[in-house]
């Protein structure tokens, strides 16, 4: 790991080309990908901190979810003394399910069900051959400040490549804590042509101190279906900005389900490019805050192929001093007609205290599509409530069940194979939203 | 469409309002903005002292502030400040009879449309060309019932109180970079006082003409409406078509106090050389309505947001919008929802045609406070594309620092659907017809709010509009 260090008048930690040198030798990395973290070093300190008042910073300060200051002996990648456990719980490695553990200063460790179920999964310091010009393709470095910091400094990095053809029956679990100051985490997943899988991609753990800037990219060649499940119940206090984008092909799919936990502070930016013919993307997400948790939520679809199609059903329910943003955006090209695209973002607020803005965007460049997006925030229907109530649940209990109502359609729509870590992480997440107060 | 029915289409505007005056003019100011224009203009009109200085103020605001950083860059950037006549007097001061109008300038409006005849459906009628109004006339029953319509200059004279008591009240100078700039070089526009409990039950109106070349026209509305009244005021805007940029950009604050009622409608037609740049907004006030009906047909470029302050308890704010795009134009328009206070409600509805190379964007803001409880307001956007190159823009930001409020969304974006042409078709229409169908029925839940004679004009236009439009 380099120093981070802030020199005044500087809002980002500045970064020097020696020391990036030196991390990209000691993982044994080849030439290209030196080069590769040298060109994403100019784009970082090309680039100052996004002003406010830009678009996607209008409701986070992007300093805050910055690291805080440290030197190399410090090590900001050590896991933290008390480990957090991820939803499947401490023996997750045991369950027969394939997963692996990403690790903040080493690459990665796996069980023996990951290594044999088909799936050829590496470190991203050795990647090479033809996947080699993957890297960068679905979040280049260019995309922003918190992408170009992981770009030149991701220290765990994963690629999963799921060859052609494979049809992969349990999911594949990738487990990401947080470590103590900084993690940058950064996955490069491979689907190619007509493959299947799910990969679950786990954030958890952390410490106040924690900030997690990852990126994730997802590459789904021409009739592959791929699933990506990005879950966050990170401890309070932690703060990440968290990337991931897909790309994908002729008549492929990518399906996209976000759930949002934990943390003080959340920043995600989720979606996919449609680059060909019957590509198709679909997004769910639910978000769950309570106290003052922050969450900024971006996603776009982009069309830019013809006949391709977008969905996307994103539900945030807040209690507490809870805050959310959502910005979502569908643009469909010129060259993309024939396309439809949906987009549907609804907000319940469970309190007199929090608050949802919600920013659907539209950019159609042809005529021949078919596009809406609806949009709605609003508070517990008090008859609802009242209704629950006189049939003799408490008030926590009324509120719990009327924002599992909320979720229903969403929940339901997932595959079986997530859904039940997801309903364990809503129900957890209720139980401690209504719990302490009336 | 092809290139020969654009060229028709162009064609249609120059002889009905693309034709322009030999110019004739009282005084000019020369190209440019600076402190010494700001000085002429105000020394010219012989204002109070307080306007002077506000002039300059607002002239160093609209220095510091920089351009907005959105909407569509590449045009804003393309504004030369320095090459824009900002005072232009055509006339000694509005003449109070038509047959005072100065014999061109009056041709000018006989030509437009705007002549005796229509005055006859109309409460008041006030005409600028240029800078200033040149006629002005409203019915004797209305004067009688204290109702003030003049020029704003005129209101500046006669009223100072009232026009200092609400000048840059709703709109600050600060506000923004354009509502700086007229507030430095604002010369004409309406003002209108409504005394309380006085339904003005046949519209106001104002007409709007640009005339020279490379023109800043820059005129500035203010209407208050007293506890219990009613307006509607209506608004036309037209301009030869020249090959270099004109400028206009309006400031419009209105006030309605409780209970009242205020109806603003326009129907902007300026030529595809204008930069139409304009800040609106309203005050509504205890269970005041405001309503802002807003068609924009014309210019190269319009930014306009017509914006309600929900102020008073059970206010209501309304905007319901058209725009259309054909090639080389930029509609950036919507609407601004600010829920300032407990049991509000708004209604957004905009609709939007784009067509060829035509682009349209609504983007708009709707803001409940924390002290807004029990508020309700819902958007609705509709864009019509027609043809392959055509782009539309949905940018709606909703910012609720309340959890008692419900907030809708809805926003649909689709083609002329080929089934509907085809049935019509069928049916015996031409593709053309059918085409003028399809849209006429997409925005006629605008038409419908529209008086007679500007339905009649609106679908006029857009029969012009969409002639050619097959192929």
């Amino acid at each position: 790991m380099v120093d981070l260090a802030y020199t005044p008048g500087e809002a980002k930690p500045m970064l020097n080309a020696d020391e990036v040198a030196r991390l990209s030798r000691d993982r044994g990395e080849a030439e290209w990908l030196a080069t590769w973290r040298r060109h994403a070093l100019d784009r970082y300190l090309s680039c100052g901190l996004p002003a406010r008042h830009t678009h996607l910073w209008r409701y986070t300060d992007p300093v805050s979810l910055l690291p805080v200051e440290s030197t190399r002996d410090e090590n900001p990648i050590a896991m933290p003394a008390e480990p957090a456990a991820p939803v499947s719980g401490t023996n997750a490695f045991d369950s027969g399910d394939p997963v692996l553990q990403l690790l903040g200063d080493r690459s990665f460790r796996m069980n023996d069900a990951a290594r044999d179920c088909g799936l050829e999964i590496y470190s991203l310091s050795a990647l090479a051959g033809s996947d080699a010009r993957l890297l960068g393709q679905a979040v280049p470095a260019r995309r922003g400040v918190f992408e170009a910091l992981n770009s030149v400094l991701w220290a765990s990095g994963i690629a999963v490549r799921i060859p052609a053809g494979l049809q992969l029956d349990r999911p594949l679990r990738i487990l990401v804590p947080a470590t103590e100051r900084l993690t940058l985490p950064r996955l490069l997943i491979i689907g190619h042509e007509g493959a299947t899988a799910t990969v679950v991609e786990e954030h958890y753990g952390g410490l106040d101190a924690s900030r997690v800037i990852g990126v994730s990219e997802v590459i789904v060649a021409a009739n592959a279906h791929l699933r990506h499940v990005l879950l966050q119940h990170w401890r309070d206090g932690v703060g990440g900005h968290l990337t991931t984008r897909g790309v994908v092909g002729r008549d492929a799919s990518l399906s996209t389900v976000v759930g949002s936990f934990g943390g003080a502070l959340t920043k995600l930016d989720l979606g996919a490019r449609l680059t060909e013919p019957g590509a198709r993307s679909d997004l769910a997400g639910v978000a769950l805050g309570e106290g003052e948790q922050r969450f900024d939520h971006h996603t776009a679809h982009l069309h830019e192929a013809r006949h391709t199609s977008s969905t996307l059903d994103f539900k945030v329910a807040l209690s507490g001093a809870a805050r959310s943003a959502y910005t979502g955006l569908i643009r469909v090209d010129e060259q993309a007609a024939g396309s439809d695209a949906y987009q549907e973002n609804r907000n319940l607020l469970l309190s007199t205290q929090s608050r949802a803005h919600s920013i659907p965007e539209l950019e159609i460049l042809t005529d021949d599509v078919s596009c809406a997006h609806g949009a709605t925030v609003a508070p517990v229907d008090e008859q609802q409530r009242f209704y629950l109530r006189s049939r003799g649940l408490d008030r926590r209990r009324a509120d719990r069940l009327i924002v599992k109502g909320f979720l229903d359609g969403t929940l339901r729509a997932l595959p079986a194979a997530v859904r039940p870590t997801i309903e364990t992480l809503v129900d957890r997440r209720l139980r401690r939203a209504t719990g302490g107060q009336e | 469409m092809n290139t020969d029915a654009i060229a028709a289409l162009n064609q249609d505007y120059r002889d009905k309002y693309g034709f322009h005056d030999p110019e004739e003019y009282l005084l000019k100011a020369p190209k440019g903005l600076s402190h010494e224009t700001v000085e002429m203009i105000s020394r010219y009109k012989g204002e109070p002292a307080w306007m002077t200085e506000f002039r300059h103020e607002a002239l160093d605001v609209f220095r510091a502030k920089p351009m907005p950083g959105w909407g569509n860059q590449e045009l804003l950037h393309s504004l030369d400040f320095d090459d824009i006549h900002y005072y232009i007097k055509p006339s000694e001061e509005p003449a109070r009879s038509w047959d005072d109008v100065p014999a061109n300038i009056k041709q000018t409006f006989d030509r437009l449309g705007i002549p005796e005849a229509e005055r006859r459906y109309l409460a008041g009628v006030s005409a600028q060309y240029e800078s200033e109004v040149v006629y002005h006339s409203m019915r004797d029953d209305l004067q009688e019932q204290g109702v003030l319509f003049c020029d704003m200059d005129t209101g500046l004279r006669e009223y100072p109180e009232i026009v200092r008591k609400y000048m840059a009240s709703v709109i600050p100078v600060r506000d923004n970079k354009f509502a700086a700039l007229n507030s430095a070089v604002w010369s004409g526009g309406s003002f209108i006082y409504v005394p309380k409990n006085t339904k003005v039950d046949i519209p106001l109106q104002a007409y709007f003409r640009i005339n020279a070349e490379n023109m800043g026209q820059f005129e500035r509305t203010l209407i208050i409406v007293d506890e219990g009244s009613s307006v509607h005021y209506v608004e036309g805007c037209t301009a030869p078509s020249y090959s270099s940029a004109s400028l206009h950009s309006a400031v419009v604050e209105l006030v309605a106090l409780k209970g009242a009622h205020v109806r603003y409608t326009t129907i902007q037609n300026w030529s595809t050389n204008v930069f139409n740049l304009v800040t609106k907004r309203a005050h509504a006030h205890e269970d005041a309505v405001v309503e802002w009906v807003d068609g924009n047909l014309g210019s190269r470029l319009t930014m306009k947001y017509p914006c309600v302050v929900l102020r008073g308890e059970r206010a209501h704010g309304e905007v319901l919008s058209v725009a259309y795009a054909g090639t080389g134009q930029h509609q950036d328009a919507g609407a601004k929802m600010i829920h300032a206070a407990p049991n509000t409600t708004s209604r957004i509805i905009s609709k939007s045609i784009s067509k060829d190379e035509g682009r349209s964007s609504y983007r708009g803001l709707v803001k409940v406070g924390k002290r807004a409880t029990g508020c309700k307001t819902s958007v609705e956007c509709d864009a019509l594309l027609i043809g392959d190159a055509a782009r539309s823009d949905t940018y709606p930001t909703m910012e609720v620092a309340q959890q008692d409020v419900r907030v809708e969304h809805e926003a649909r974006v689709s083609k002329l659907a080929d089934e509907q042409l085809f049935y019509l078709q069928s049916r015996g229409l031409s593709a053309e017809q059918a085409r003028l169908l399809i849209v006429n029925g997409f925005i006629e839940p605008f038409v419908r709010e529209l008086p007679m004679e500007y339905a009649v004009e609106l679908n006029r236009l857009i029969e012009m509009e969409m002639e050619g439009s097959v192929g």
